[in-house]
């Protein structure tokens, strides 16, 4: 401020309110709010009304079934994403969790599981501490755990599937036991859900992550230990990958190196974005995350009635994602994009 | 319209004519009633402090901004400046602040650049034939006597090298028009060690004989020794015109400020002896940027460190609050000295910064102001690891009403609130420290109304009473010299002076003539 201003406005007194007080539920916010609840039902209603027997047949039990470790894996991405980074390897992590679980369940009991989830999430913190102290870009540095990631895999299940020799009781009542109709195995994962969200809106150290999420140097200059909060994202992301996992040896009591986590890295992330997570960080609301997974656990099924061809179904997820981020996106920011 | 200015260069017409050239912004007026003449061949100096209306007047000239009233001529011809290609087009060319030079780009690239779209044998078809390319930059470096290989890479280059690139380019603009170019030159110094400013000081006044010159600069024996004639700027007007040869540095600077402030020697009654330092600093030193700084921050006080652009004043506050790293030198915090310094650290010894680029590093936008206000030090907005909403709501309204943020709606996104109001939240963030030690602000007052630099100066001073040691950039001399209890004047990264205004009272001309 100069002389001048003082001498131009000696008389007039302060600002007048230039914000108006708008408030949450403007459209955008109204959109992450219920949007992906509303798709979720809409789709759910379609498909019921074209295929009644998949509702009445126990189809929503199915669903859950399937869309549990989209869902859990989903999560992680969402953490991951909450920080304005991303994880590429979480998939990759799941399928290796799942593995190792097969191969120790059998020796170690009940220890196993505990023993996979700590392996993984120490992997994820690896991956953290990578992203925060070389500064190497998530995008690379998880492609680049995820082909190490792969690789290991192979070399413990000697590249081929592996089963579960004993103990399989262990993880029975996942989805031996059900609630509502759906199993435990889902109950759980919205429990985490729930979980995460509490760390989010009512936790210091979720606000720290959404504060890193949506500006992290305005976060390091507000004296917040980023590197470390990166470091907690990525862990999350591996120890929910490392359930993931357990998810996958419950229900199939096998795990296969073939597919390496494809076929949960893409819907983990669309199931991310879908239930309102914004790619950029800091906007990110677990408890959609849920609707999202449903969604797009949800997409193979529909076209399936829709007379959609398995061939053509990536597509089908493709326009899902598209349109999803541009909904859920921030147009405040301008033309600029990332 | 702009471009049709094929008028014969030796026409009588002033390169470039003024008259009455008015900018308001929002409520604050920028620059007005300017009138003045640029006659062909010569060189003007533009001199006036931070704020003055230079940076307004020189956007309007380059088509940047539209005045709000006023006629230009360009050549004897009115102009209408729509957009910077105009100004272009009409022969004026620019020499930014900052460099704008496309450094991974080689030089010929970076000349062929400014006349793209006018004059382009370069090209054929958009794409490049070097060899011209090369050829044409060549010739036009030569006119500017510049050593340098059109087909470098910019990023390899010198400072003055890239600065004589820069003017070559700007040069350009009289293929455009056959008619004798206006050259703008904007601080192109602020930037060079001594013997590079000799080597551009001789070549501005070389370029008289191709065209016209408006050179801006803070160093004013310079300005007296390029140019022809000054022209002095304040509170946006100009308020003096005056030839070089008629006219000393001493009474360009009373020009410039006006009434020559003097601060009051403040005893600020305190009582017994000075209390011991919170902060000292012996002998810090960033290369390339600030050398042998010694300081300290004492309780109850406050320090400002004033200097020009490049003095380096600004790294000196983020290397003390852990945002740059130093080179040398001893920072003791509380007796005890710093070791591996940072940012996490300085909040936590009860250190606050408050930054000039405030959207970037003073907040987080889309966070909402009652959650930017209590992020860093959250008093009973926090038990333990949770979060108290009502706590937070209940603290942000607080400060609210006590620094009047308009308006009153802790819950928005503080992205939503004008600067000035931002700025409030920003301040309060650190004012809500218990046990806030010490208060370093970058230009703690940018960009705000008066109501609302009145409110941030009140607090700053709250906070000095209650104890906090401060560190202060102000933005002009006069806010220096109201505010401190020490000054420190600052010049190419080294101290030059300092000022203990308990005991001796400096005008702003014994400031400004060590920090030029």
């Amino acid at each position: 401020m100069s002389e001048h201003a003082t001498a131009e406005t000696a008389a007039p007194e302060t600002t007048p309110d230039p914000a108006p007080p708008r408030r949450r539920f403007a459209p955008r916010n109204l959109w992450q709010t219920i949007g992906p609840i509303a798709v979720f039902v809409v789709f759910f209603v379609i498909i019921g009304i074209l295929q009644p027997d998949f509702v009445g047949g126990g189809g929503l039990g199915i669903l859950a079934i399937q869309a549990t470790s989209i869902l859990l894996v989903a999560l992680g991405q969402a953490m991951v994403l909450h920080v304005g980074s991303l994880d590429l390897s979480n998939a990759a992590l799941a399928i290796f969790a799942a593995i190792l679980l097969a191969l120790m369940l059998g020796p170690l009991g009940a220890v196993a599981p505990v023993l996979c989830l700590l392996v993984v999430t120490a992997i994820g913190a690896i991956n953290g501490l990578l992203v925060a102290y070389t500064q190497v870009p998530s995008f690379a540095l998880t492609l680049g755990t995820l082909g190490i990631v792969q690789a290991a895999s192979l070399v413990v299940s000697g590249a081929t599937t592996v089963y579960v020799t004993d103990n399989a009781a262990v993880l029975e009542p996942l989805f031996g036991t059900a609630l509502a109709g759906l199993p435990a195995a889902f109950w759980l994962a919205v429990i985490l859900a729930a979980l995460l969200w509490f760390l989010l809106r009512r936790t210091s150290v979720g606000q720290a992550m959404t504060a890193v999420g949506l500006n992290e140097s305005g976060a390091i200059f507000a004296g917040i230990r980023t590197r470390w909060i990166k470091v907690l994202a990525f862990a999350l992301s591996g120890l929910l990958a490392g359930v993931a996992g357990i998810m996958i040896i419950a229900q199939a009591g096998a795990a296969s190196s073939f597919g390496l986590g494809s076929d949960l890295l893409l819907p983990g992330i669309a199931a991310a974005i879908v239930g309102g997570t914004a790619i950029t960080g800091g906007a990110t609301n677990p408890l959609n995350v849920i609707f999202g997974a449903l969604t797009i656990t949800l997409i193979p099924i529909g076209a399936a009635t829709l007379g959609v061809p398995p061939q053509a179904q990536s597509l089908v997820y493709g326009l899902v994602i598209i349109i999803a981020v541009a909904l859920t996106r921030s147009r405040a920011s301008g033309e600029i994009v990332k | 319209m702009s471009a049709e200015l094929s008028t014969a260069t030796t026409s009588a017409a002033p390169t470039m004519k003024l008259t009455g050239i008015g900018k308001t912004f929002a409520r604050v007026q920028a620059v007005k009633d300017i009138s003045m003449e640029i006659r062909q061949g010569e060189v003007i100096g533009l001199i006036g402090e931070n704020g003055a209306g230079k940076s307004t007047l020189l956007k309007i000239l380059t088509g940047l901004h539209q005045p709000d009233t006023g006629v230009m001529e360009v050549n004897g011809k009115e102009v209408t400046f729509r957009r910077p290609q105009d100004a272009t087009a009409a022969g004026i060319g620019v020499v930014h602040q900052e460099q704008a030079l496309f450094t991974n780009l080689s030089v010929a690239e970076n000349i062929a650049m400014n006349g793209s779209g006018v004059k382009d044998q370069g090209t054929r078809f958009g794409i490049f034939r070097w060899r011209i390319l090369n050829q044409e930059a060549a010739e036009t470096l030569a006119r500017v006597h510049a050593k340098v290989d059109p087909r470098a890479i910019v990023g390899d280059l010198s400072f003055v090298d890239r600065q004589m690139v820069e003017i070559a380019r700007a040069l350009r603009v009289d293929e455009m028009v056959h008619a004798s170019p206006l050259v703008i030159l904007d601080e192109p110094t602020s930037v060079l060690e001594r013997d590079e400013t000799e080597v551009l000081e001789r070549e501005i006044r070389d370029l008289k004989k191709i065209g016209s010159v408006i050179f801006v600069s803070h160093r004013l024996d310079e300005v007296l020794r390029i140019c022809d004639r000054v022209v002095v700027m304040r509170a946006g007007e100009i308020v003096a015109e005056r030839a070089t040869a008629d006219v000393t540095e001493d009474e360009l600077f009373a020009l410039m400020i006006g009434h020559n402030e003097r601060a009051e020697v403040h005893s600020r009654d305190r009582e017994g002896a000075k209390p011991a330092p919170i902060l000292e600093v012996e002998g810090l030193r960033r290369d390339h940027a600030f050398h042998d700084v010694s300081f300290a921050l004492v309780p109850g006080h406050i320090l400002t460190i004033v200097g020009t652009n490049g003095s380096g004043r600004e790294s000196v506050c983020r290397a003390i609050f852990g945002a740059e790293p130093y080179d040398g030198g001893v920072l003791r915090v509380g007796g005890e000295e710093v070791r591996s310094w940072s940012m996490s650290k300085a909040v936590r010894s009860g250190m606050a910064y408050v930054p000039s680029e405030r959207r970037v590093e003073g907040m987080i936008g889309g966070m909402d102001a009652a959650e930017n206000l209590t992020l860093v030090h959250p008093g009973a907005a926090r038990s333990g690891p949770l979060l108290r909403k009502r706590a937070r709501a209940k603290i942000a309204a607080e400060w609210f009403e006590r620094l009047d943020v308009r308006p009153r709606d802790p819950a928005l996104d503080l992205a939503r609130f004008s600067g000035g109001n931002q700025q409030k939240v920003v301040m309060a963030k650190w004012l809500q420290s218990a046990d806030l030690k010490i208060l370093v602000l970058d230009h703690p007052l940018r960009g705000l109304d008066p109501g609302a630099a009145e409110t941030v100066n009140r607090q700053i001073r709250a906070a000095c009473d209650q104890g906090t040691a401060v560190l202060l950039l102000a933005d002009t001399l006069e806010e220096a010299l109201h505010m401190s209890d020490e000054i420190l004047v600052m010049r190419d990264g080294e101290v030059t002076a300092r000022f203990d205004l308990s005991v001796e009272a400096p005008t702003a001309i014994d400031l400004l003539g060590k920090m030029v």
